[in-house]
């Protein structure tokens, strides 16, 4: 095999620099005219809208922009409303995704034992399936099952079976509020998360279970020193892959939450969201500086976990 | 450790016949179990199915419509402030994957061309934009000035371009074998000739994955809605969704659905293109993100 690749590809040492810079670059005027309209929406979605974070030092209401200097940081850093937010993000998203993790593994090594190939296949393709919902649409049915009104199903049944007596308003209630929010999104997406897990699984060298078979192994013995191992280096990469995005989340909570339990659903996002756009004179530049800070530290966590995952697997995320 | 388990295992003398998996406790435990999960899945959807079709709204789980009617789905195609919304989702879908793809392999080949002068700062110059970015203010401020506040087409920029979905791509081409392009080039196909008439038919497969990634994405988004759009005849059939059922703003006009039949209604309307192709493109949603994680 090996032989045969060999073969096609040049030797490498000799190819390095054959030709000059000019004629390299005469050459690739083809990929230049390519990569022109990508070059093109890059500047204009993603570097065109970093200028605007010098607004951060700025005030900016209506028309009238003024310097302030870190003003705008000394006020965000100052308000309890902020911390409560950037603690919340953090608290959501690591828990949530640790959980739905979790979930996500254990489904993945138990559903790896089912005999029935049909069966497997079945429960992959229901479970999958809340993954290509919108956030919009889950939060549609799941506030109207759990609402308070005649209709609402959570409620009425609770009610029927006599487990409660008066109507209980689930997303308004603070206490309520975030196990409702971690339940929808393991509903929303475990399935999904078991993908790339499957796809682990479905490379263990079969011989592995043969030897563990031999040697007297029971069934969750194997699942405990064979499958599960086989998932670790893969879980560790889940986890890194998204702890770098912890700092993002904006739909999910947004779709969910409501001004009654701000205290413990409110993220950064939907901070910078609600002092923007519910404001009657927004000032941009206290928004921007809140969200340079977010993209500061994001940043921060995305090399941080580049690095992390270089060290584990010797290949990047970006 | 071993001698543990052994006498279980001796309890099968004769044997010369295939192998077969005896059936277990811990196999009909694990069927039970998992029978159970995918019912969680299914009861909600179910119920907002059948509901749909439920002439007047109840709170049980009903297996089928009781009062059975079409009237949820009548109202929703009668009225404009419903169907406009749709409409505006098909066209950004349709336009927004159509984009996305052009930007993913454009970029995506270009990306590949390791003897490119530039294709190295071309790389960095994708790259950055996953570690950095201007935020939701800035990001407003720059599509107000490119008039794309209040527009829909903020749905097919937004989605456009997607470094992610690019880098997938190139993956993928690179699992073109080289000598291929080798071939190519000595019969005088130009590197334009090469993308066209090579890779991009030798890449349906990932097309079609990387496609669907696009319109999941562009058909699911409430957010950018929520944020860009304030003109009820520029939203998207989410953000109608959302803001008919979660702010209560039903359109006023005397129906003759009940409420809930209309919500339902409309949510089958909202996830029913993706569910109606899922089972059949079910590889396609899938080997995107295998593509992405696990190759090593």
């Amino acid at each position: 095999m090996s032989g045969k690749s060999k073969t096609i590809e040049p030797a490498p040492t000799v190819q390095v620099r054959k030709k000059p810079l000019k004629v390299r670059i005469r050459h690739s005027m083809g990929f230049y005219f390519m990569a022109l309209p990508v070059i093109i929406f890059v500047v204009l979605i993603y570097y065109w809208p970093m200028l605007g974070i010098r607004y951060a030092f700025f005030s900016y209401k209506l028309r009238s922009i003024h310097w302030v200097g870190l003003e705008n940081f000394r006020m965000m850093f100052s308000q309890k409303e902020f911390w409560q937010a950037f603690i919340n993000t953090l608290w959501l998203s690591t828990f949530k995704l640790v959980l739905n993790t979790f979930a996500a593994v254990v489904i993945a090594i138990f559903l790896n034992e089912a005999i029935n190939l049909i069966f497997k296949k079945v429960i992959q393709t229901v479970i999958y399936l809340p993954h290509f919902m919108s956030y919009a649409v889950v939060a549609a049915i799941f506030s109207l099952f759990l609402s308070p009104s005649s209709t609402g199903f959570v409620n009425e049944t609770l009610k029927s079976w006599g487990w409660i007596s008066q109507s209980i308003d689930f997303l308004h209630e603070k206490s309520m509020w975030q196990p409702i929010f971690f339940a929808i999104n393991l509903w929303k997406e475990v399935g999904w998360g078991t993908v790339i897990f499957f796809a682990t699984l479905s490379g263990i060298n079969p011989e592995l279970y043969e030897a563990a078979k031999i040697d007297g192994a029971t069934r969750l013995q194997r699942m405990r020193y064979v499958t599960f191992p086989a998932l670790s280096s893969t879980i560790i990469i889940v986890l890194i892959l998204n702890l770098a995005k912890v700092l993002n989340m904006f739909e999910p909570v947004f779709v969910l939450y409501n001004s009654r339990v701000y205290d413990v659903s409110d993220v950064i996002s939907t901070f910078i969201y609600r002092k923007t756009f519910l404001q009657p004179i927004p000032d941009y530049g206290y928004t921007t500086a809140v969200g340079l800070f977010k993209s500061v530290v994001g940043g921060a966590l995305m090399l941080g976990c580049n690095a992390l995952s270089k060290k584990v697997r010797g290949r990047g995320i970006i | 450790m071993a001698d543990m388990a052994a006498p279980v295992q001796v309890s099968q003398p004769v044997k010369y016949k295939k192998k077969r998996t005896k059936i277990t406790t811990f196999d009909v435990v694990n069927v039970i179990v998992f029978t159970l999960i995918a019912l969680i899945v299914i009861i909600p959807l179910w119920k907002v199915i059948v509901d749909s079709f439920n002439a007047v709204g109840v709170y049980q789980f009903k297996l089928w419509p009781t009062d059975p009617t079409f009237d949820g789905y009548k109202t929703i195609f009668t009225t404009q402030k419903l169907y406009r919304p749709f409409i505006n989702s098909v066209v950004t879908t349709v336009l927004g994957t159509l984009v996305g793809l052009i930007m993913s392999t454009l970029g995506g080949y270009v990306l590949n061309q390791y003897d490119m002068p530039g294709r190295n700062a071309f790389s960095y110059f994708l790259l950055f934009t996953m570690i950095f970015s201007g935020g939701m203010i800035p990001e407003y401020l720059v599509m107000k000035q490119l008039h794309l506040v209040d527009s829909m087409w903020i749905l097919v920029v937004k989605h456009g371009m997607n470094v992610y979905n690019l880098v997938l791509m190139k993956n993928f081409f690179e699992g073109i074998p080289t000598s291929l392009y080798e071939a190519a080039e000595l019969d005088g196909c130009t590197p334009m000739g090469i993308f066209f008439k090579i890779v991009l038919p030798l890449s349906k497969a990932a097309l079609a994955s990387i496609g669907l990634m696009f319109a999941v994405t562009v058909w699911n988004d409430y957010s950018t809605v929520q944020i860009y759009i304030t003109d009820p005849n520029q939203v998207n059939f989410q953000y109608q969704l959302r803001v008919m059922i979660m702010d209560g703003d039903t359109p006023t006009t005397a129906y003759r659905v009940s409420q809930d039949t209309l919500y339902y209604a409309s949510i089958v309307c909202a996830i029913l293109p993706f569910m109606a192709v899922y089972p059949f493109l079910q590889k396609y949603f899938v080997t995107g993100i295998n593509a992405g994680a696990v190759k090593e």
